[in-house]
């Protein structure tokens, strides 16, 4: 820093202490990066960060000082804006040093927590004067008043602060051209001579710089919530609130020099960095009397013994000392332990849980239990993930089960205490389409025309909107509005818009969290999260944790109990049979409905081709169907390699350019061509050159749509270092493409590993257990990519025997019954019912967990876990004794119907309802459910019959109400419901039907028009033409297949797959995109793998055929339902589609074939 | 009992005289709908008098339904298209991206059905509005005046499809009867004690009760009203409710809802219907005066005066126009009520526009009383006592209206949009209520008592650079020092603003010598504003922009 040198004249400089940056919500037009830009540029010597009540964007700014376009990094103060809500003005405080900075963060923390009393919502911060001063001890505080001002309240503040313990107390200055600045800054001077506190300059910035002020302007009005017509005096008249340079900032105050000297005392005084930030690992799980280290190695032996028998082979020996030295040697014990101690605890409670990331697919980490991927299958080295160089902690993430995720993370609350654990930020930032919506709406465009922009490319890659786009979006061009929203928009990409809670990452330290980084609340109970996310974390070396959830894991810890509880056999993931070839037969078929990871249609296509029979290529073929390699075009040359139809080669460098097998290490297995993200990096680090740094710098810029100015240079450089040593353009470029890819869907092959395994294990369970895969599947929905109808077709086509929903036998939950067949059958649950109420286990467990963890009276009873949750004067007006007759959410209407039924089987519907108390919206549903048969009642006459039972009454009242009601006397009966009547009610009810499939009942009209089933297109002749026809499951444009459009039709026998050119997609576009049931023509095309398709050339909407199923049984709204949008999930660049606005996309397993009843709400 | 007066052939006018409050009283009613499918629910700019053109490109009209846009209405080409109503927009513009979309507008809807309410005043005046969109029409003893119930039903749908609405309409016993028809079919009559006949075939959705209530009878398998009325009520009341049991026997004609009519039936009502629309004043108030000598006439005869008048204006394209009298004292006398409306016709605003001509003319007495005593004089100017307002009428009398103006405060930086000069007539009241930013006492004011309303040049030698004052210049040939100075404000342009100036200006208050103060500005900032393409230097442009006091 250029300060005074003796004897030369002293040239006075400046340092603004007054920024505030975007993550000031709403309020900052600059990022934190930016301000440290323009410091560099302008030459100001320090600058200071004050946001409102936050310190969310200042690892950012920090981190950016080591930037190589910054070439004369600021100083950099810390500090935050405290807004009161007790009308005291605005005061800046900066801590003095490392400890006045835990202060500031306590402060905040309070601020963002509450007290015991008062819980503060998330994103709402709550100070007072006083709070201020209880952590006032070293800050320095900066008073900044309004332009309007009371003198005496100004005092009265001015007092207080100087009566602190505060390091301490200046008032703030600023000229911001408002006419009366000279006398104001007057009474200023005056004020600060009475109270005897320096007056210190500051221009209050806004943003960087005055190009920014209409995109401050428009922030002003999302904040509003106004439009730039109305919003008026609310904005800033001018755009002078930008970052000055010191000779401006010198004129301004030429009236008041000392005012600018005081901003460099005042930086002075302040020695505190964010590189003061010791992060210390925390020893919980460390055992007293040994080192860290030390009890990482007893365990990992133990865990020999345990997974081996002690006997193992030295190459797994001299892996495991490999491991454990390099742990040593980069002090990361801890972190293995932390890692450990928590999946432990999940073991301790019977969670499944499975690690994953760069550390996790180590020997150590198998040895532990943290992964169940064996080691030896997959030989991947250590010392890639932990990098020595980049003394970044290592990254493990454990998924859990995704229902019982939340036990483990309350797990971690209790350990560590919510002082020293809280969840990582996720800054959601702008994206193009909420840019885009809220910038039209600042600027009065219609909801319609910004839905409009919004559905178009824009933005996607960062160019803005074209004519020909804005055309499209059937607007005009030359609408100049439209063309500063999308200018406006474009600037706003990226930028900060709130703090959420990341999905699992928790940051763990050994004293007290606060003191690092403020704390607030989530929107969720009982959650905590920090202000910083994870980029930031990493920053500063802290340790992070991901506590994730995972869908499938649910799925088969409920298919090992069902086994458990059915078959009597015990099985964990690591103990589950390897390397069997009949799941493998079964994968190569593509037989793969409901397996984690390979049930799309691009996986299941896939399979056949690719034909796995070993684990790791279970790990290629999680991986090799994502954009990377496909938009990287590696997947044909990977399958004709595989296949033997391609000489496997390595691409090398010319001689001159080193080692010829440079690229052989990367890519020998698999066979020449990249196909996960780390070989990609690494092609950019050993092929092209780059350092480390800039292969990570290359993956970031990728994955953000702000960075895209920075794609081109990489592109050029990647592309141009390996074409220089001597690769073939084609083969760089495609590199290139493929990191694009891996952008935004990244897949190391660590990953990969983990959920090959999770492939290999679900496969199992579909093979030999299908009759609990498909009970476990469903009692685990939302998941995976099929509806319940479609699993339980695949199950019933595998041998299990699937029995209706019947108040008499079934439970909340899908179960298993005895039978003599192969396979158990399965009981459809009253949870397939919609709108039944039900209480799911592991969320009941986890209230009682929580409970216990908050010292509430112990929490057998679920009836007090109920009442505590409804708060003390619910349960203190709740009726005793007699059962609650109650409507509400927590309602187990499930659990009433299993209670009355072990008194005393049901015999007539009257009793049902009587014995169980349920309200009458539950017996419709049931009986709509058809689940009465039991009892003698089908559909119809159980509806007819609930329908007059009165309406929900107090107990005694119904009791003399069903008493006085007689059955209708000489009633006639009423007309008998058709089959295709119940198979649609069937479907309008539980989404399914094992009476039939509605295409069933359209057969033979078909069959007259020479429609073909859909199971015979999967056995035809290649280029026979054909006519099928079937409901409408799923419509694809993978981004991928240029313009493709991929459609899945069902019928009784089966699926059939279809494929429609653009051409004849622009002919049948109506047809393509509306229809329900669907009528193809056209001829098919198989593989020599056997995968089939019938390319489509003319195409019939038959919905109405669908819907005069029903006979009219369908409600009277919507004839004809929404069909499944069209998705496609290969494709990040969904906006290409005016077709498939992103957000409105329907995930398949939710698309209903028919509509549900309205016979409710 | 609800009578006519037989001395009306349709084109003479009727006299209607309202029955005593008999129940029972069987109305044969007209019911219309207007479907939200083909072409109904017209975009706002297609009113009654605009026929909607036809047109290939499918539109359609959306609502937001919980944070979804679904189409609320869609017009033929979009159904051909095959778009249904309750369809995601974006689904929509999957499976047609050149839809037009428009806005669902419900005040707009509702306006629209209040107009063709009006409209229908025409044939009688016991019209009921069927929310969200439909129509009643009492039509008992009208019919005749045109020609029979199938000629009526003929000259409504007609009319009404010209427009470019889609109509539903049918006449039947009750108006349940004739709502249930017009749900399936349009264009049907139904006699008297036929309704259940007709309407037993139809689905029950066709009665338009709630959803559930239709899908549980067709869960029993109860598809035709036909079906559910074959069952005993007592079944059907049990599970259905006792409502729906009454919605049932009301459309087989058992009994009817009785239909309240939008506006209240006037004690007496002549008219004179014109088989060449009039449109010339002289005509027009010759109708009123023999309208009004039939009003008196059959009041007379009751012994009654009126206390409201109403006379309405029915124009050939459909608009109605009505103008209402209020008196002090009921009037007898035809000449009174023919120098009321005189009075207020010469003293409307925007004159009654016949457009193409007036085709009916119809005066009502809505409110009469007994006369008691003999009518004295009645005059009823109406006056102002408020002064100002009197002082704006004369001043604007003298000098036109447009120039006395009073200021509204608008929300700008800018100064000469932050207040709007409209004429004082009309917002005299709103400028009383404005609010105007505040002032802090002990402060001088920041903006001048005078603004111009264009800044005016002013010449300045010399000022310093970048945003001081100037020393001195010349304004109308004066050359005034300053002496005193204060500033700059700085007041950036709106940016959004398509026209217009785009430079920054600096504001000064100025004082020269003589002690006159002046608003100035600097157009434009030297650093970056004032450059020309080379990055040269161009000379500032000052201007005076008001005056202090």
């Amino acid at each position: 820093m250029s300060m005074a040198t003796p004897g030369i004249h002293r040239i006075p400089d400046y340092a603004e202490i007054g920024i505030t940056s975007n993550f000031s919500f709403l309020r900052g037009g600059s990022d934190p990066r930016a301000y440290v830009h323009e410091a560099s540029r302008l030459g100001i010597p320090v600058i200071g960060l004050a946001d409102h009540n936050t310190l969310a964007g200042m690892v950012r700014a920090w981190k950016e000082l080591d930037s190589d376009k910054v070439t004369r990094p600021p100083k950099l103060l810390i500090g935050a804006r405290i807004v009161f809500i007790d009308g005291t003005p605005d005061i800046l405080v900066y801590p003095r040093d490392r400890a006045a900075y835990g202060r500031l963060c306590q402060l905040l923390t309070r601020g963002k927590r509450g007290d015991d009393i008062t819980r503060i919502e998330k994103g709402e911060c709550h100070l007072t004067l006083a709070d201020l001063i209880d952590f006032a001890e070293g800050q320095l505080l900066v008073l900044t008043l309004p332009h309007r001002f009371e003198t005496t309240k100004a005092l009265d503040v001015l007092a207080q602060l100087k009566a602190s313990s505060a390091d301490g107390v200046w008032l703030a200055a600023s000229l911001l051209y408002r006419g009366d600045d000279k006398r104001r800054l007057a009474r200023l001077h005056a004020l600060a001579a009475k109270a005897d506190v320096p007056l210190i300059a500051t221009n209050e910035v806004l943003y960087h710089h005055p190009a920014r002020r209409p995109l401050q302007d428009v922030l002003t009005c999302i904040r509003e919530k106004t439009t730039i017509e109305a919003v008026g005096r609310r904005l800033e008249a001018n755009a002078e609130r930008h970052l000055k340079p010191a000779h401006e900032m010198i004129r301004l105050f030429r009236d008041l020099p000392e005012a600018i000297a005081e901003t460099m005392r005042f930086a002075a005084r302040i020695s505190f960095s964010l590189d003061q930030l010791k992060y210390q690992y925390p020893d919980e799980p460390v055992p007293p009397g040994k080192t860290a280290q030390q009890h990482l190695e007893d365990l990992t032996w133990a865990g020999v013994d345990k997974y081996f028998g002690g006997t193992i082979d030295a190459k797994l020996r001299t892996t495991l000392n490999k491991e454990l030295a390099l742990i040593a040697e980069l002090k990361y014990a801890h972190y293995f332990l932390t890692v450990h101690d928590i999946v432990h605890y999940a073991r301790s409670q019977n969670i499944l849980c499975q690690g994953r990331g760069s550390a996790a697919n180590s020997a150590v980490c198998y040895v532990l239990g943290i992964t169940s991927v064996d080691p030896t299958k997959v030989d991947l080295l250590f010392e890639r993930f932990i990098s020595k160089e980049r003394l970044e902690p290592p990254d493990i993430d454990v998924d859990f089960e995704h229902s019982r995720r939340e036990e483990v993370m309350q797990y971690v609350y209790r350990r560590y205490g919510r002082h020293r654990a809280a969840i990582i930020a996720t800054v959601i930032h702008y994206r193009p389409r909420s840019a885009i919506r809220d910038v039209g709406k600042a600027l009065g465009l219609t909801e319609d025309v910004t839905a409009a922009l919004a559905d178009t490319v824009w933005g996607s890659w960062g160019k803005g909107l074209n004519d020909m786009q804005v055309r499209q979006a059937g607007l005009d061009p030359k609408n100049a509005m439209i063309n500063l929203a999308v200018e406006l928009a474009t600037e706003l990409i990226e930028f900060p818009r709130h703090l959420s809670q990341h999905v699992g990452g928790y940051v763990l330290t050994q004293d007290r969290l606060d003191t690092y980084v403020p704390i607030g609340n989530a929107a969720m109970d009982d959650r905590t999260f920090i202000e910083w996310d994870k980029d930031d974390v990493d920053a500063l070396n802290m340790m992070k944790v991901d506590v994730l959830a995972l869908g499938m894991l649910t799925c088969i810890r409920k298919c090992f109990d069902l086994i458990d509880d059915h078959k009597g056999k015990r099985y964990a993931l690591a103990t589950v049979e390897q390397d069997d070839p009949k799941v493998y037969d079964m994968l190569c078929r593509g037989e793969s409905l409901g397996v984690f990871q390979v049930e799309s249609r691009a996986q299941m296509n896939m399979l056949p081709r690719l034909k796995p029979r070993t684990f790791y290529d279970l790990v290629i073929e999680v991986a090799i169907v994502r954009p990377g390699p496909i938009q990287g075009d590696m997947v044909h040359p990977y399958l004709r390699r595989r296949n033997g139809q391609e000489k496997v080669s390595y691409p090398s460098p010319s001689p001159e350019h080193g080692d010829k097998d440079e690229l052989y290490k990367v890519l020998h297995k698999t066979l020449g061509v990249p196909l996960f993200q780390e070989q990609a990096m690494r092609i950019a680090i050993e092929a092209a050159k780059f350092t480390s740094e800039e292969a990570n710098g290359l993956r970031r810029s990728m994955a953000t749509f702000r960075n895209l100015g920075t794609i081109g240079t990489y592109e050029d450089k990647l592309v141009g270092n390996m074409v220089a040593r001597g690769y073939s353009p084609d083969f760089a470029r495609s590199c290139f493409d493929q990191i694009k890819g891996f952008g935004s869907y990244g897949f190391p092959e660590s990953h990969a590993a983990s959920f090959a395994q999770l492939v290999y294990i679900s496969s199992w369970l579909k093979h030999y257990h299908p009759d609990a895969f498909c009970c476990g599947l469903l009692n685990s929905q939302p998941m995976g990519f099929y509806a319940p109808a479609q699993i339980v077709g695949d199950a019933r086509k595998n041998g299990v025997i699937v029995r209706e929903i019947d108040v008499s036998h079934s439970f909340a939950q899908n179960t298993l019954e005895e039978w003599d067949g192969d396979y158990c059958a399965m009981r459809l649950g009253f949870r397939q019912i919609d709108g039944f109420h039900w209480l799911d286990e592991d969320e009941e467990r986890l209230k009682q967990v929580q409970s216990s963890f908050r010292g509430v009276a112990s929490a057998t009873n679920p009836e007090s876990i109920l009442q505590h949750n409804c708060g003390p004067m619910d349960s203190g007006l709740a009726p005793s004794g007699a059962p609650r007759n109650d409507d509400g959410e927590k309602a187990d209407w499930a659990d009433r119907i299993i209670a009355a039924r072990n008194r005393k089987p049901f015999t007539s519907l009257e009793e049902f309802a009587r014995d169980t108390g349920l309200p009458k919206r539950a017996l419709i549903l049931l009986a709509d459910a058809d689940a009465f048969r039991s009892i003698g009642l089908d559909r119809r006459a159980a509806l007819w019959a609930v329908r007059r039972l009165p309406d929900d009454v107090p107990l005694p009242l119904f009791e003399a109400a069903t008493a006085r009601e007689q059955p209708d006397e000489n009633a006639q009966p009423l007309p008998e419901m058709p089959r295709p009547e119940q198979v649609v009610a069937d479907y309008q009810t539980i989404r399914l039907s094992l009476k039939g499939h509605p295409m069933e009942f359209l057969r033979e009209m078909f069959s007259r028009e020479r429609v073909v089933a859909c199971h015979t297109i999967n056995r035809d002749n290649d280029r026979r033409r054909v006519r099928c026809a079937g409901v409408v499951l799923v419509r694809q444009r993978p981004g991928s297949a240029k313009g493709v459009v991929f459609m899945t039709l069902e019928d009784e026998t089966g699926i059939a797959n279809i494929v429609v050119w653009p051409k004849v997609m622009e002919q049948y576009r109506k047809e393509v995109m509306g229809a329900r049931l669907i009528l193809v023509e056209g001829y098919i095309q198989s593989s020599p793998e056997g995968v089939t398709h019938l390319v489509a050339q003319r195409m019939i909407d038959r919905s109405h055929d669908l819907i005069g199923l029903a006979n009219g049984g369908l409600s009277r709204k919507h004839p004809v339902p929404a069909g499944p949008a069209l998705i496609e999930p290969l494709n990040d660049d969904r906006r290409d589609h005016v077709d498939a606005p992103a957000q409105k996309i329907r995930h398949p397993r939710n698309v209903r074939i028919l509509p549900p009843s309205r016979d409710f709400h | 009992m609800s009578t006519l007066a037989g001395l009306s052939p349709p084109l003479r006018g009727r006299v209607g005289e309202r029955g005593t409050t008999d129940a029972g009283v069987c109305g044969l009613p007209l019911s219309l709908t207007l479907p939200r499918k083909g072409g109904g629910n017209p975009p706002a700019d297609a009113s009654l008098t605009n026929e909607v053109k036809q047109v290939d490109i499918p539109s359609v009209v959306v609502a937001k339904d919980h944070n979804a846009i679904l189409l609320h209405a869609v017009d033929e080409a979009a159904i051909r298209a095959g778009l249904s109503i309750g369809l995601p927009l974006a689904n929509a513009r999957a499976i047609c991206p050149e839809l037009t979309v428009y806005d669902a507008d419900p005040a707009a809807d509702t306006k629209t059905l209040n107009d063709i309410a009006d409209w229908c005043d025409r044939f009688t005046p016991l019209v009921a509005l069927d929310a969200p969109y439909g129509l009643f029409l009492d039509i008992t003893g009208c019919a005749h005046l045109f020609g029979g119930e199938r000629a009526l039903l003929q000259i409504v749908t007609n009319a009404l499809s010209r427009r470019g609405f889609a109509v539903s309409a049918a006449i039947a016993g009750t108006s349940i009867a004739a709502r249930t028809l017009t749900r399936h079919v349009s264009g049907k009559i139904v006699a008297g004690g036929e309704e259940a006949q007709a309407i037993a075939p139809l689905p029950v959705a066709a009665l338009g009760a709630d959803d559930a209530i239709t899908s549980g009878l067709r869960r029993a398998g109860l598809k035709t009203i036909g079906d559910v009325a074959a069952r005993a009520p007592h079944e059907i009341s049990a599970r259905f409710g006792a409502a729906f049991t009454t919605l049932l026997s009301h459309a087989l004609g058992q009994g009817d809802a009785p239909i309240s009519p939008r506006k209240p039936l006037p004690d007496y009502i002549v008219e004179k219907r014109f088989p060449e629309p009039i449109a010339t004043d002289t005509v027009i108030a010759l109708t009123l005066q023999s309208l009004a000598k039939m009003l008196v006439a059959a009041m007379d005869r009751q012994g009654k005066g009126a206390r409201q008048l109403e006379a309405s204006f029915f124009r050939t394209d459909g608009a109605v126009r009505s103008i209402m009298v209020e008196t002090g004292r009921p009037v007898t006398k035809p000449e009174m009520i023919d120098r009321l409306f005189r009075e207020r016709l010469d003293a409307l605003s925007d004159p009654l526009d016949p457009g193409f001509g007036f085709d009916l003319v119809r005066l009502a007495a809505g409110r009469t009383e007994i006369v008691v005593q003999q009518q004295r004089d009645l005059d009823t100017t109406v006056h102002d006592n408020d002064e100002i307002s009197a002082l704006i009428d004369r001043i604007a009398a003298r000098i036109g209206g447009k120039r006395v103006v009073v200021h509204l405060p608008l929300q700008s930086h800018i100064p000469e949009r932050s207040a709007l000069a409209l004429p004082a007539q009309h917002h005299l009241a709103a400028a009383t209520a404005a609010a105007w930013p505040e002032r802090i006492t002990g402060e001088p004011p920041l903006r001048p008592l005078r603004l111009f309303e264009r800044p005016e040049p002013i010449n300045v030698p010399f000022a310093t650079v970048p945003d001081g004052p100037p020393h001195q210049f010349t304004w109308r040939r004066a050359l005034h020092a300053v002496v005193r100075v204060e500033g700059p404000e700085r007041i950036a342009m709106e940016w959004w603003k398509q026209e217009g100036q785009s430079l920054t200006r600096d504001y000064f208050r100025v004082e020269d010598a003589e002690g006159q103060r002046f608003w100035i500005f600097r157009d434009g900032l030297y650093d970056s504003e004032l450059r020309d393409e080379e990055g040269q230097p161009v000379p500032a442009k000052w201007y005076v922009h008001g005056l202090f006091a």
